[in-house]
């Protein structure tokens, strides 16, 4: 019987042949991650427990800072200090302080991702890693304590559901609008437990950019890992930023899934998730001319350089409606580059868009844009319960391109008319 | 373990079980003032709560974000053992992490009204209503997770195995 992505990795981790869905194993993690918000709690745990003792090894660990950056109050500012002052302490060289951007794209900007690594962090959207051919999962606060300090995490192995998806995607519809149409299906608990496979003929032309935007909304099916199939495109981007050779992982052809799912996505419309959930996923056009506030397009799902650029096309020689507050937010400091160098800087500037430094924004009520009661968000994100960008606000997800019709016309708008 | 259930959806989330503006809030004992306030209704389940009672959930208890505090809270108000359909998967892991494991039971809000009297025995995991006569098996804790548990928790857990 053949073993999947995720039954490969664990077992060469923990030093064996095969390993068997529901079975616990101690596996050994090849990067530990806090970020600015969480990190603080993960420090002084750690403190507590252990002292002085050194960390494990240092070069498994990465600080990231992507929240409320640059400190948006004592409190953070004062957090953000313990995570500098430790990783002096502690000889931690992976600290990526304010303006360095999102977490997990900062990580694989940085070479700090190989094909085959099991890497865990206190985000729930470590998962989006599994574009490149890792085991990346969110844990707690006592998890990253105990890898600190002994190299080493207990998993379960999960089964795994095998997602294809036929067809070639038809422009002004993405790789986002792709997975919302997978959440509507799937649901919101779809995943619970299970590792998740996205592959077909579909992703062969996919760059890492859709990738990663399919693997970042695994999460909201609940999934504890996602993988699309590794792909000589993103091999040679690891291999150029990590300057390591790369062994890429497939599953075996007659490895065990537990539920399997074929999607012909070919002529799939541009979709968008309702509020209060990311599964209540409807095409635009059923919804189109709904009156919005705000619009934003970025975080970890929609803030490559690629969705930048798709909103700009729609943006040239475009103003964003009275009324209306739109905020593009890169998500690191090469992207933001690569959108200056490019002239995206000035499209979104003379849209009237505010450009925010590379972070999370107002994901997870963070910075730059929370919502006031009864207002209306179209969001490039990944999450949209009550209260996810401010209490009493209402939160549609979308496409980059969907997002920025919308801003154009101050209400939602498909943007296969512009 | 005898006490009175308090029964809550499906889907109940992070937030609903800490609020997020909390997070900051390092002392388990002013944590624990804020248990399940994001529940409507349950503002004050902290004041209301007695020690041994339990909460019975839906699907998906404790989706959401990562936060350690959502089930730190509900131990540190007096709650004996959350029940749930299903358990959201980091939520799962925290709970075993600090020694204060779960229990998943299908259908248990069918089974059990709010208010009920409980008696759990967490070892079989066998659950009696009282009101109902009724006995309900739930999935105990077992294996790697039952040990760690049982340890007191993750970081008790690695110390004690290192020595
Ligand atoms: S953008 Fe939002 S979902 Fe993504 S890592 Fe940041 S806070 Fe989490």
């Amino acid at each position: 019987m053949g073993s999947t992505i995720i039954e490969k990795i664990i077992a060469r981790s923990t030093g064996r042949e095969v390993v068997t869905p529901n079975e616990r194993v101690w596996v050994d993690v090849d990067l530990a991650v806090v970020r600015d918000f969480g990190g603080p709690n993960v420090i002084l745990e750690y403190e507590k427990d252990f002292g002085d003792q050194k960390v494990h090894d240092p070069d498994k660990i990465a600080i990231t800072f992507d929240l409320h950056v640059p400190a948006k109050d004592e409190k953070v500012a004062q957090n953000q200090k313990i995570c500098r002052d430790f990783a002096m302490k502690q000889g931690i060289k992976n600290l990526f302080d304010v303006g360095s951007g999102i977490g997990q794209h900062v990580l694989l900007e940085n070479g700090l991702v190989n094909a085959g690594d099991v890497i865990v962090g206190t985000d729930s959207h470590m998962n989006l890693l599994g574009c490149a051919n890792s085991f990346s999962s969110g844990v707690g606060t006592t998890d990253i304590v105990a890898t600190w300090a002994q190299g080493k995490l207990w998993f379960k192995v999960p089964r795994t559901i095998k997602i294809s998806l036929e067809g070639n995607l038809e422009k002004p519809t993405s790789a986002k609008d792709v997975i919302l149409h997978i959440l509507k299906n799937v649901g919101c608990e779809g995943a619970l437990y299970r590792s998740v496979e996205i592959c077909g003929p579909t992703l062969e032309n996919m760059s890492l950019s859709e990738r990663i935007t399919l693997t970042s909304m695994v999460t909201e099916m609940s999934g504890k890992a996602a993988f699309t199939p590794p792909h000589r495109k993103v091999m040679d981007f690891l291999e150029r930023r990590t300057k390591k050779e790369q062994d890429a992982i497939f599953p075996d052809e007659d490895a065990q899934y537990v539920e399997e799912f074929d999607f012909e996505v070919g002529n799939l419309e541009p979709q968008i998730a309702c509020p209060d959930s990311p599964d209540n996923v409807k095409p635009v056009s059923e919804v189109e001319g709904t009156p919005i506030d705000e619009v934003f397009i970025g975080s970890c799902t929609n803030g490559r350089y690629e969705d930048l650029y798709e909103a700009a096309q729609i943006l040239k020689k475009n103003k964003v409606a009275d009324g209306v507050r739109l905020i593009v937010l890169p998500s690191t400091a090469e992207v933001a580059r690569a959108a200056l160098d490019n002239g995206l800087y000035q499209i979104f500037f003379e849209a009237g868009a505010v450009v925010p430094n590379p972070s999370c924004g107002l994901c997870t009520t963070g910075h730059h844009g929370i919502l006031a009661r009864g207002e209306v968000l179209v969001s490039t994100s990944n999450r949209n319960f009550p209260g996810k960008v401010g209490k009493g606000g209402k939160v549609y997800l979308a496409s980059p391109a969907t997002a920025a019709a919308s801003s154009i016309k101050g209400k939602i708008t498909s943007p296969g008319g512009l | 373990m005898k006490g009175k259930a308090w029964v809550i959806g499906d889907n109940i989330d992070t937030d609903q079980i800490y609020p997020g503006k909390y997070l900051p809030l390092t002392d388990i004992k002013e944590m624990a003032k804020h248990a399940l306030e994001g529940i409507e209704g349950l503002e004050d389940f902290s004041q209301r709560v007695e020690k041994g009672d339990f909460v019975v959930a839906g699907k998906n208890f404790g989706c959401g974000s990562s936060r350690e505090h959502a089930a730190v809270c509900l131990r540190e108000a007096g709650v004996a053992m959350v029940m749930a359909e299903s358990f959201a998967r980091i939520y799962y892991r925290n709970t075993v992490n600090i020694g204060y494991p779960v229990l998943e039971c299908e259908e248990i809000t069918k089974k059990v009204n709010d208010g009920d009297i409980l008696e759990v025995d967490p070892e079989s995991g066998i659950i009696k209503n009282e009101r109902t006569g009724e006995t309900i098996q739930a999935l105990p804790l077992s294996g790697l997770e039952r040990e760690i548990s049982d340890a007191g928790g993750l970081l008790q857990y690695i110390k004690k195995n290192t020595e």
